[in-house]
Parts: C-alpha cells; structure tokens; sequence
C-alpha cells in the first residue's frame, strides 16, 4: 500500500484569443457611417406598427414588417436614461477599465433603449429619467465608440 | 433595389475577444497534474464497476455513474486512434496562440487507458505520415519547465522502426 499523499488545490490559468468582424449590413452601415460623418444618429420606424428602433434594423422585431432604407429616421441627438449600474470590476470583454457607468439611453423620437456609457458624470448623481446628451468622439472610425458617452444634459 | 445602395460603403468591425481565465482543477485534475508537473507520470482512475480506465481521471464514471477511487499509472507510450491533418492554425487553451500549421493533430490511448488525450503529434515534414495504429511517445517539457497544464506535454512522437502497414 502506498503511503497517503496531500494534493493540495490547483489551479490552471488559461487563455482565449479569438479574432472575428462583424458585419454591420446594409442598415447598420449606414448608421456607422452617418454617425461618423455627421454624428447623426438613426434609428428605423415602422410604419405598421409605429416603432421606432434604435439601433436601426432590417426586420421589426414586433411585426416582422421589413424596414428599407427608407424608414432610416433621425433620432435624439437628446435622450434619457431609462435604468444604468456602475461596473466596479474589469473584465477584458468591456472596452474600458472599471470604474464606469453603463446605462440604458432612449433617444429622443426611439421607442428602444441600448446600452452605452454614462461619463462626465458622479455615478451619485445620475437619476433614471435623467436627460443626457450624447459626446462625440473627435476621431472618429465608424463603430458604436464614435459616441464616447452620453452625459447629463447640464 | 437603387443603385445607390449596391455602392453603399459596407462597415466591417474586427473584433478581438482576449480573454485570460483561471479554473481550480478540483480534487482529481489536481491530482493528475501535479503528479504530471512533479514527477513526469499519468495517472488515470479506473471505475469499480466497469473496469473503465478514464484519462483525464474523474470523480464519476460517466457510464457507470459511481464513484471512482482507484488511480492507475498509465504508460508514457501509446497508441494514435484517430488523427488530423491541421492546415488552419490552432489556438492553443493554455497561451492563447496559434500553432502555426501544417501539423498533425490526434487522440493517443496510453497504454493502460481506455480514453484519449488529444495533442500534436510531432511528424515534421512528414505530417501526413501518420496512420491508425502508429505508436507513439509523449514529449514532456523538462521538469523545471513544466507548470503544471497540458502545455507540460510539448508533443507525441513515433516510436522509432514502425512502417506504416500497406506501404
């Protein structure tokens, strides 16, 4: 019989790299690239059900209803905050280093909310409801990070 | 369809998800990759009831679903059961980094085990020489390099003064 042996606990570090592009399409492009060259920002309606989407998209997610590029529409630049956390912990899936405030914008003329950051801000401060106005970065590449965050309209 | 959106500008974001994790390897990883970092030995479990030897060894049998209690050291030799042929790079768990292909990957049964460890095996040029049956060795890392993760095997290579049978 062999002597007993202690295993103490153990622990792997291990690591994903995984490289892939999103394809922003037809009506997520045009999106970028407005928001880019004239930091306009669009949102679809549609005209079965009266909703209005933000970001833009292709398909209504209520009706089905299929949404050209006609049914682009300018929304905000203003919006308000529908709901936000602030996030104490970095993790590398976020594009910036805690500590930040996330939150739910719903743009004036927009039916959704989506999430994005909330800067200039004491997280103390922010209220839902709050009305917030969005600051554009100078350089801008054609993403969502072209708006750098929404701030409390002062 | 207007013309204007055929020549629409297409937005195309490359995304890169960099991801660094740590997993507690419980109590029977634990075990496994210690005596792996410390002493250059596979260990696997063999289940009580089917006589199952299970590498990497866990707590339950998977068909049997009892308790597995009694290690069992597994030869450094094996056999190759199955095998690829890598023209794509594969991303390494345990550094994040691609293995720059070609390269010949497979599932190796040590001697003593009833299931697989799927490394490279190390062919060279030859990457296409590997055939069903072909035996083989594991290459560890020296002792003072190894960590204790599967990155502590470097690869399988053939044993030597084997033909490939039909040849």
């Amino acid at each position: 019989m062999e002597e007993e042996k202690v295993y103490g606990p153990f622990e792997v570090d291990q690591r994903i790299r995984a490289h892939s592009t999103y394809y922003a399409g037809r009506i997520g492009s045009r999106f970028y690239t407005e928001l880019r060259d004239r930091k306009r920002i669009l949102g679809s309606r549609c005209e079965e059900c009266g909703k209005v989407y933000w970001p833009p998209r292709q398909t209504c997610g209520r009706c089905f209803s299929l949404l050209g590029e006609d049914r682009l529409v300018e929304i905000g630049p203003l919006g308000t905050l529908e709901t936000y956390t602030t996030v104490r912990y970095s993790e590398p899936v976020h594009p910036r280093k805690a500590p930040f405030v996330y939150g739910i914008v719903r743009l004036d003329g927009a039916d959704t909310g989506t999430a994005h950051f909330i800067g200039e801000a004491d997280p103390g401060e922010l209220r839902i409801g709050m009305r917030l106005e969005p600051v554009f970065e100078e350089d801008r590449k054609g993403n969502i990070l072209d708006i750098r965050h929404f701030r409390p309209v002062r | 369809m207007s013309h204007e959106s055929a020549e629409q500008e297409l937005i195309r974001i490359p995304i890169t998800v960099d991801v660094p994790y740590r997993f507690a390897a419980g109590n029977y990883m634990s075990r496994f990759l210690i005596e792996l970092r410390d002493n250059g030995k596979f260990f696997g479990i063999r289940c009580p009831s089917c006589g199952r030897v299970q590498l990497p060894p866990r707590i339950v049998c998977a068909p049997c679903h009892v308790r597995n209690e009694e290690w069992v050291e597994l030869g450094l030799e094996g056999t190759l059961t199955a095998f690829t042929v890598m023209y794509l790079p594969l991303t390494d768990p345990t550094t994040g980094e691609p293995h720059e292909p070609p390269f010949t990957y497979g599932s190796v049964r040590l001697d003593g085990a009833d299931s697989n460890l799927d490394h490279i095996v190390h062919l060279g040029d030859e990457y296409d020489s590997a055939w069903v049956g072909m035996r083989v060795r594991v290459v560890l890392r020296p002792r003072e390099e190894r960590i204790g993760d599967l990155s502590d095997i470097i690869h399988f290579e053939p044993l030597k003064g084997q033909e490939k049978p039909g040849k």
